[in-house]
């Protein structure tokens, strides 16, 4: 039986932001930036979308005189990516 | 993503290791070149300014980052450099009430931290070079005189300086 998945998980640059921050312990907007290849607005909204549901913390602070935004996944990020590999799963005839 | 994790750490990894290596051997080159020159023992007051030049330094070069990215690797082996190097600043402070030999007790705790940090990044040339610094441990003792501070540059050369070129090129290499 094919398992719900997660409408907010379920987007390309959303999933990617979540598997970058699920392998490090933080990263910065420019380290997201590098890795997604997508537009600057385009990661704003989609990190506002994913702090929003609580999956991950931002942190808006400077350095020198630049502003740097560090994101961090939280213990719901991980427990809602690790359901929707779950879910996924089932699609893909994985399901244990 | 874990690829270009593990391609990022190599590339910071060897920063640490060349500027605290580098830094130790210009001082303790100093220390003996002093010790030479003045045959005074407070020529050793010399040793506490590399914990004091490697935070500086350190922060310096860390400002200069544009990108930002800290790995769990990172964590762990910031807090092995960090017990090892609070344990080193203190046993150092020691020396003013026990005479120990310090270079042989550093060179077996940064040789212990460097071999970590290769277990711990799987990097087998840190590993090696660690293994070598934490056996040349037992020079200071083999060796007399201010000669042996001389051993220590070169156990520090071959156990941080070394491998953090390695380490420095692999990274440039590999995100070019």
């Amino acid at each position: 039986m094919f398992k719900e998945l997660n409408p907010l998980l379920h987007s390309e640059l959303r999933l990617g932001i979540m598997s970058i921050l699920i392998s490090v312990e933080e990263a910065d907007f420019l380290f997201i930036k590098e890795k997604t290849s997508a537009s600057v607005g385009n990661i704003s909204v989609q990190l506002e979308k994913l702090s929003t549901a609580g999956y991950i913390q931002v942190e808006k602070g400077f350095l020198g005189k630049r502003t740097r935004t560090v994101c961090k996944i939280t213990p719901e990020g991980i427990a809602a990516f690790a359901e929707y590999v779950e879910a996924i799963k089932t699609y893909l005839g994985k399901e244990t | 993503m874990i690829r270009n994790t593990q391609q990022k750490l190599e590339s910071e990894q060897g920063r640490p290791l060349l500027i605290f290596g580098y830094i130790t051997v210009i001082i303790s080159v100093s220390v003996y070149v002093l010790l030479k020159t003045t045959n005074s023992y407070y020529s050793n007051l010399l040793w506490f300014t590399i914990p004091l030049l490697g935070g500086l330094f350190m922060f310096i070069l860390r400002k200069r980052k544009t990108k930002y990215v800290k790995t769990f690797i990172d964590g762990i082996v910031n807090i092995v450099w960090s017990t090892i190097g609070v344990v080193t600043i203190l046993l150092s402070f020691t020396s003013f009430f026990l005479s120990l030999n310090y270079l042989a007790l550093m060179l077996l705790l940064l040789g212990i931290a460097t071999t970590l940090t290769g277990l711990i990044v799987r990097f087998k040339p840190i590993i090696f070079c660690g293994i070598i610094g934490t056996l040349s441990c037992i020079l200071p003792f083999v060796f007399n005189g201010y000669e042996k501070v001389l051993i220590f540059t070169v156990a520090i050369f071959i156990m941080m300086v070394i491998p953090g070129h390695i380490l420095q090129y692999n990274g440039r290499k590999e995100n070019v």
